[in-house]
């Protein structure tokens, strides 16, 4: 089994043991290794020929390697910070260009998600993780948790929003009045607003975004 | 050891009189005590000759000399920094991602060519070194500035470790070091996995990699 190991926040180790051994990865993220490794670009993303199909129509694709071998691997992107989450047969929604390593137990794939994907710049589209095992999310800026509880809904804004997890809905709002037509808009005129019980993650940095200057 | 980590992108400098340091110019944030800067026209030590051979080596990064009694505060640009203390080793590091050094280090150029010939000028384009590095070696500290965090990664015989040129920031030690490829025939229709270039150290010592794949 992979095993991860977080080197600072910034750098992600991940120990292969040789074999079956594989985890897949962002295309180019490796920074440096020892022993012996190989690196293979999957074509649509590794989920087969239906999946490259699906992430080309819907604007989702994702540049992954399978990373193969016996050592420790070493990856970072852009000096973003890391976070882990491990998956014991949820599902996590993450956009595809946050996400920096799965274990090869872990199947990806992509799902609609409404207006929200469009306000943030991202599509109508985000990518999906679900099995078991550990994936690294990439976010600007350490990530932080929030919870979401019945009765306790989250407000989100779309350039921060990074990941989620759980039995979540979300829907799209919009304080759209008179000043943003002005242009006196606050800059927060649209969120994502999560109901349900599960984790959301937010970056401290927001993204250029659709809605993000009104 | 006059340098400090005050935080992960400043560094504390202690100077006393009769010392000095190099630091790049301009990189000075805030200081205590009687403090001199001089802009170090030579760009660091060794005289005429050696000015003339960082010029042509395009190692020449602007320096000042530090000089007086007093603490210096050190950051440049965001960038993370990293302290090394060398103790009779040589590090081999670019000039521009140089931040301070003492002034008690031995400065000099590396040709790169002169470690495996035409293959180490290539290793040097595209590794973005150029064709010369810059190297310290004595006894003594220098601050290294890096995009990201600075991951040490230690080089044992017998187990050598491959770098993304891009994320590679500076070694230390008895190092060799090689261009290995990976090219396949992904590569040539552009469907590579973007790790096609590795520079292998091998020997023993240490090298440090950046969080990033970004120049500084």
């Amino acid at each position: 089994m992979a095993r991860f190991r977080l080197e600072g926040s910034k750098v992600l180790a991940v120990t292969l043991a040789g074999g079956g051994d594989v985890v897949k990865a962002k295309n180019g993220a490796m920074v440096a290794y020892d022993g012996e490794m190989t690196f293979k670009k999957l074509t649509g993303g590794g989920d087969g020929l239906r999946g490259m199909v699906t992430r080309r129509l819907t604007g989702e694709q994702m540049e992954v390697m399978q990373v193969k071998g016996q050592g420790t691997c070493f990856f970072a992107d852009r000096a973003s910070d890391i976070s882990l989450v491990r998956l014991n047969g949820e599902k996590l929604h993450v956009e595809a260009s946050n996400l920096l390593c799965t274990e090869g137990g872990l199947r990806t794939g992509t799902t609609f998600t409404g207006l929200r994907g469009a306000s943030q710049g991202n599509g109508l589209f985000t990518t999906t993780v679900e099995g078991t095992g550990l994936a690294a999310v990439l976010s600007d800026g350490p990530a932080v948790l929030l919870r979401v509880s019945s009765g306790m809904p989250l407000q989100v804004d779309p350039g921060a929003y990074v990941a989620h997890q759980g039995d979540l809905r979300q829907s799209f709002q919009s304080g759209v009045n008179f000043r943003t037509v002005l242009g006196e808009g606050s800059g927060e005129s649209f969120q994502v607003r999560f109901e349900g019980e599960g984790v959301v993650y937010v970056q401290p940095s927001e993204r250029n975004t659709l809605g993000g200057d009104l | 050891m006059p340098f400090r980590e005050l935080s992960a992108k400043l560094v504390e400098a202690r100077v006393a009189p009769g010392e000095r340091l190099f630091s790049q110019r301009g990189a000075m944030v805030g200081y205590r005590g009687e403090v001199r800067f001089t802009p170090s026209i030579q760009g660091g030590q060794g005289g005429w000759m050696s000015m003339i051979g960082r010029r042509v080596a395009n190692e020449a990064t602007p320096l000042m000399t530090v000089e007086g009694q007093g603490t210096v505060l050190f950051g440049h640009g965001g960038h993370h920094v990293e302290v090394v203390e060398l103790d009779g080793q040589t590090l081999c590091v670019e000039a521009d991602r140089l931040l301070a050094f003492d002034g008690s280090l031995q400065q000099g150029t590396l040709f790169l060519g002169r470690d495996g010939g035409v293959r180490g000028m290539v290793r040097g384009q595209i590794s973005g070194q150029g064709l010369f590095t810059t190297t310290l070696s004595g006894h003594g500290s220098a601050a290294v500035m890096a995009h990201g965090g600075i991951i040490q990664l230690p080089i044992a015989p017998g187990r050598p470790v491959h770098v993304d040129p891009q994320a590679y920031v500076a070694h230390f030690g008895d190092v060799r070091n090689k261009l290995t490829t990976a090219l396949g025939w992904r590569e040539l229709v552009g469907r590579g996995s973007g790790e096609a270039f590795q520079l292998e150290l091998s020997g023993e010592g240490m090298v440090f990699v950046q969080a990033s794949e970004e120049k500084l």
